[in-house]
């Protein structure tokens, strides 16, 4: 394409600890003008602080950066800085401004200008009408805060469309889009860097993703770069995953209708609305897929979040309808959100208190400590879980491990139900082996298990069934195990794929 | 040329569509209809039981008593949208005035004297915004600070005796005409009222304000200067808590150690009527001062009435909680004004 290549961005030999952890031990990493760059590594491997160290919001001990313009000239770092966005994994949106401000408004650097409403609504339609023009149509005067998870997804990326930047790092992008808005997400990418020069370094830990929108790779491995700038199409599956460090947890895990077969017997637990009934023996693993509406609906009325006359439960000792996620937990009903940041951690509560706080609730504790910090420690053993004190805050651990944290909440908890919100969103490969594992195992003791997921693949993977939702919120269909494909998945939910 | 690049894209791309247009003023400005027109009921009310409570001379008489405690909501305003809150308000209003009398006892003239009182309000503005942003700590400790401190330096200035005002002028700062035919006070609400409003709605630096009371850590990644937007917030609640000081004792010709000690909870109180959330984020310059004008309202409704004044305090706890009532249960999220 390029005749020959410019590197917006060379990183070399960039070195960074905090207190005696070393994160980044010496990482090599350049991208070029007009490339989609896949940026790859397990949690904790330092591509967050490395993305972090290249807009400047974290300093670096050795190693050096350099920023240069289209025609090859170097750049001041502050100046280069300025040329590069970042959509963040955890969003960084302004709840009571309007959709419009939110894009819009970082681009003002003075605060003496003046805000031009009109106009600023004329660029943030303009932006947000390349991922999606009948959403941008109607919500551009909406507060943020009214958004869904996927909305404010796609308002962030808008933002950083129309930042005029000529590199942006998306970490995570389509962890919260459906598969239409991915692909919509992708063809514009594409076309922005072939057509305009910008450059895309995107972190991702879903294979298929990689493949469909990175023609270059990095590999970064405990802090040190394994794979520097190598053809995606050259590297296999196995091979990716061996570079990043965790080929045995890639291991084929076995056939999985073999541990639920053996699955004890019990009163299934029926779900119905309308025109429909769903019954789960115990054990079963129902996925849930689709758009947000349909979902969050069923979702919300399994943990009793929200009283809609929609769904009703049928199971021995159960209201038709949990009145509250208190009623709900005490009951055996489980849930594990999926906005880890909003509502699924407790910032301020150290990782012991994080971990035991549904157990708290399902037993009733009045005295915290005592036999909880040995119980802690285990679980957090079990999940492989690094953290240097049972009372360090939860942020002292990388998004990966934050999530285990909140897995850690319910499993082993002998519980009848548990509804699971997209749980292995941003853990990488290796890492979602082993919560799939764990969860089968959980399931194979006899809880019924609720999985929402937008990955289809996680889907087929780990389901025994699944209810699919259509755009509109309505329920498409109920495909069991052996019918199973992705297209059907696209096909019902109404999402391509 | 690749400055840009993305841009070009974007306007090469879509042509312009349909765009859902914002409400016009009359739905920007909902809620504060509604305190407008809640404002107006209650006078009615007042007018129905004393008649004379709905004469020009009694609106002079609610202005001029409102005038202070409207120009104090306003700065309250202004650090409850960045999310913060400003207990010393009061108490820099009592100080201002004592030092204010106090430089005139030493032979400065009115401008003067006006001068350093402002100073007061800089200088205490400047500690809160600092210890605030620079030392990270929490707004309500730290002007929980400068409220007490302030407030004993008002006693210690004159060593608790009140001090009447020295320049014979200076009843020209409240009462005078720079305006034909408008008195100051109007004048000045007037005109800090609009100039915040349009602030706070034209301006990036007012958009600002919004954002971090928003969400600080959002605000902070996305390049606003989340610690300058704060600072000037507390800077500007302590200046306009001083000015209003001053407009007082100009009224009443005298200044005293307790003068502003009910004054911080009726700014805040304004506020909240007005639509602010205490939790940031929100909130109007219109908002405020006619929760000002709400609660300034109720007080001379309950003197003209003859109620016993102490029943006051309880009047104005209704009126909030029927205010945030109203608020809770409209349907609409509330958003940045």
């Amino acid at each position: 394409m390029h005749d020959r290549q410019t590197f917006v961005v060379t990183v070399r030999g960039l070195t960074k600890s905090y207190g005696a952890t070393s994160v980044l031990k010496g990482v090599d990493f350049s991208v070029a003008r007009g490339e989609v760059h896949a940026l790859l590594g397990g949690n904790g491997a330092g591509k967050s602080t490395m993305i972090r160290i290249i807009t400047g919001s974290a300093a670096k001990d050795g190693g050096e950066i350099e920023f240069r313009d289209a025609a090859g000239n170097l750049r001041a770092e502050a100046e280069g800085r300025r040329t590069v966005t970042v959509v963040h994994q955890e969003l960084a949106l302004l709840p009571h401004l309007t959709v419009a401000e939110n894009i819009v408004l970082p681009r003002y650097s003075s605060g003496l200008s003046v805000f031009d409403g009109k106009r600023s609504v004329q660029q943030a339609y303009e932006a947000l009408g390349l991922i999606d023009r009948d959403f941008a149509a109607c919500s551009l005067h909406r507060p943020v805060g009214d958004l869904s998870l996927h909305e404010g997804q796609m308002v962030e990326i808008a933002r950083a469309l129309s930042s005029g930047a000529q590199l942006i790092l998306l970490d995570e992008p389509t962890a919260n889009l459906t598969a239409a808005e991915t692909e919509r997400l992708f063809s514009l990418l594409r076309r922005l860097a072939r057509e305009n020069g910008l450059s895309v370094v995107f972190v991702s830990h879903r294979m298929k993703e990689i493949r469909q929108i990175a023609d270059i790779c990095t590999i970064i491995r405990d802090g040190r770069t394994v794979v520097n700038r190598v053809a995606t199409s050259s590297l296999s599956d196995t091979a990716i995953v061996e570079k990043m460090g965790q080929l045995a947890a890639h291991a084929p895990t076995g056939t999985v209708s073999g541990a639920r077969r053996s699955a004890p017997d019990g009163e299934a637990l029926t779900i119905r609305e309308e025109g429909l009934e769903m019954m789960l023996p115990p054990g079963t693993i129902l996925g849930v897929a689709g758009a947000p509406a349909g979902p969050e609906s069923l979702i919300s009325a399994l943990v009793g979040a929200a009283q809609s006359k929609r769904w009703s439960v049928s199971f021995s000792g159960w209201p038709q309808r949990f009145s509250s996620p208190h009623q709900a937990a005490t009951l055996g009903a489980g849930f594990i959100t999926g906005d880890r940041s909003q509502k699924g951690v407790l910032r301020s509560l150290p990782i012991i208190d994080n971990v035991m706080a549904s157990r708290r609730v399902t037993r009733g504790s009045r005295l915290a400590g005592g036999r909880e910090n040995a119980e802690c420690f285990d679980i957090l053993q079990a999940l492989k879980v690094k953290a240097a004190s049972l009372w360090d805050l939860p942020d002292t651990l990388s998004g990966g491990t934050q999530q285990k944290l909140l897995l850690a909440r319910w499993l082993g908890v002998p519980s009848r139900l548990l509804v699971l919100e997209e749980p292995t969103r941003g853990v990488d490969i290796g890492t979602k082996k082993e919560i799939y594992q764990l969860i089968r195992d959980m399931a194979s003791s006899g809880t019924i298990i609720v999985w929402w997921s937008t990955e289809n693949a996680e889907l087929l993977e780990v389901c025994d069934r699944v209810v699919a939702f259509d755009t509109e919120g309505r329920c498409a269909g109920i495909i069991d195990r052996e019918e199973l494909s992705e297209d059907r998945l696209a096909d019902l939910t109404g999402m391509a794929a | 040329m690749t400055e840009a690049s993305t841009q070009q894209a974007l306007q090469n791309g879509s042509a312009p569509l349909p765009i859902r247009q914002r409400e016009g003023v009359i739905g920007a400005y909902r809620t504060e209809i509604a305190i407008a027109i809640a404002i107006v009921l209650l006078a009615l009310a007042v007018g129905s039981q004393v008649p004379q409570a709905l004469s020009w001379g009694n609106f002079a008489n609610i202005t001029q008593a409102g005038a202070p405690l409207m120009i104090m909501s306003l700065g309250v305003l202004l650090v409850v949208i960045t999310g913060g809150i400003d207990l010393s308000v009061g108490s820099v209003f009592s100080l201002t005035g004592m030092v204010t009398a106090q430089a005139m006892a030493y032979g400065f003239g009115g401008v003067g004297a006006s001068l350093i009182g402002l100073g007061v309000g800089l200088v205490f503005g400047s500690i809160n915004g600092f210890l605030v942003t620079i030392a990270g700590l929490a707004p309500f400790v730290v002007t929980l600070i400068t409220f007490a401190v302030a407030g004993s330096l008002a006693f210690i200035v004159t060593n608790g005796r009140s001090m009447p005002i020295g320049d014979p002028d200076f009843w020209l700062l409240n009462s005078g005409s720079l305006v034909p035919g408008m008195p100051n006070y109007i004048l000045f609400c007037l005109v800090l009222l609009v100039t915040i409003e349009i602030f706070l709605k034209k301006m990036v630096a007012g958009r600002w304000f919004y954002a971090v009371g928003s969400s600080s850590a959002a605000a902070f990644l996305l390049g606003i200067p989340v610690k300058r937007t704060k600072f000037l917030a507390y800077v500007a609640s302590s200046l306009l808590a001083s000015f209003s000081g001053l407009l007082t004792i100009s009224y009443i010709l005298n200044a005293e150690s307790t003068a502003g000690s009910s004054l911080m909870l009726q700014a805040i109180a304004a506020v909240v009527i007005g639509g602010a959330s205490l939790l940031g984020g929100t909130g109007t310059a219109v908002g405020a001062a006619l929760g000002a004008l709400m609660i300034t309202v109720i007080q001379n409704g309950v003197n003209l009435i003859g109620i016993n004044s102490f029943w006051q305090g309880s009047v104005t706890g209704a009126a909030i909680l029927i205010a945030v009532l109203i608020d809770r249960f409209s349907k609409s999220r509330r958003r940045a004004g």
